[in-house]
């Protein structure tokens, strides 16, 4: 099973994880971001194009953004707890 | 184990990251197909054939059987798996080029004959593995490699309604539909409705799938969106054209 290295970031409903070994730097997702809070990020992708990260305070969890994800690279688990018990 | 991205369970994780381009469509629409799959629980039974283009680097990419095949020559592969073994579940995965252009006289007679197999093409307007040129899809003004006036409806015609006359021609039974990769619910949903068509033998299933190609269209995420939910629609109209009258709750997509 390929193993990909996610890093997260906790946001107000829960954590937001990207996995730049996955990430090709599209930037669909920006777009479709109904609160605009995704912003590039300092942390390059598998193509060496800046990944993702979104803004703390304003990320609702929605979704939407793994959802137009074409490379999956992108995971919203509503659950703090979840992240403790997986890690 | 700390999390590991949330794939459909069909993909086959060793070839990811995929070979697509970023931001391309495959990628939303296989996706898509992958939960469809999961969601039927029919991964062991299902065989998947991959046309020449850019629909060609699915070739690893799920964890089923899969045969890549000549050019547009993809749905008749898949009738002769599905005739040799119809508990198979067979899906022909094709481009724009594979279906309306070199493989069109397939998808015709296949459709005519109305075989029990499950077609989803992808349309992005144009061919793109070999660097942009006009497709039969390509939109009226549209620029590519080989109309760099925008294309010319007097000299190469109007684009080719697929979907639309697949369903003129099927008999009854066959599912026709049209779906885009910007409303990925309701294009797992068609899915699912086209295989389950195969699956309960009433059919030809076809599903056209509206998708993005920013290396081509030469386009930003924010213009390739645009391009997709706003030029393309006006063309190509989304939603359900032809539904068995046996599938429940068909109406409501």
């Amino acid at each position: 099973m390929a193993h990909f290295e996610p890093i997260t970031k906790e946001v107000k409903k829960g954590y937001f994880a990207i996995f730049p070994g996955l990430c090709k730097g599209c930037g669909l997702c920006i777009q479709k971001c109904p609160k605009q809070c995704l912003t590039w990020s300092k942390t390059l992708g598998v193509y060496g194009t800046p990944t993702v990260i979104p803004d703390k305070g304003d990320c609702i969890s929605c979704g939407i953004c793994a959802q137009v994800c074409p490379d999956c690279a992108i995971l919203l688990a509503k659950d703090k707890q979840e992240k403790q018990a997986d890690a | 184990m700390a999390v590991q991205p949330a794939m459909p369970r069909s993909w086959r994780r060793e070839s990811k990251p995929h070979k697509f381009c970023p931001g391309c469509g495959h990628g939303i629409a296989l996706k898509a197909l992958g939960q469809a799959i999961d969601e039927l629980g029919i991964q062991d039974r299902v065989v998947f054939g991959c046309d020449i283009g850019c629909s060609l680097l699915t070739w690893d990419f799920f964890n089923v059987d899969t045969v890549q095949t000549h050019h547009g020559r993809t749905t008749p592969v898949m009738t002769g798996i599905k005739r040799a073994n119809p508990n198979l579940i067979c899906i022909a995965y094709m481009g724009d080029g594979g279906g309306y252009a070199i493989g069109a006289q397939h998808l015709v007679n296949a459709a005519g004959r109305n075989e029990k197999i499950t077609v989803i093409l992808v349309n992005n307007t144009q061919y793109a593995m070999t660097g942009g040129q006009m497709a039969p899809t390509t939109l009226p003004g549209q620029k590519t490699e080989t109309t760099p006036y925008g294309r010319d409806v007097e000299l190469t015609g109007f684009p080719t309604q697929g979907p639309e006359m697949v369903a003129a021609i099927t008999p009854e039974g066959a599912y026709v539909a049209r779906g885009t990769v910007s409303k990925i619910r309701q294009l797992q949903k068609m899915y699912v409705r086209a295989l389950l068509n195969q699956i309960e033998g009433r059919g030809f299933s076809f599903v056209e799938t509206l998708a993005t190609c920013p290396t081509n269209w030469r386009t930003n995420a924010e213009k390739t969106w645009a391009f997709l939910e706003k030029q393309m629609p006006e063309y190509f109209r989304v939603g359900e054209l032809k539904v068995p009258l046996t599938t429940e709750g068909a109406e409501e997509a």
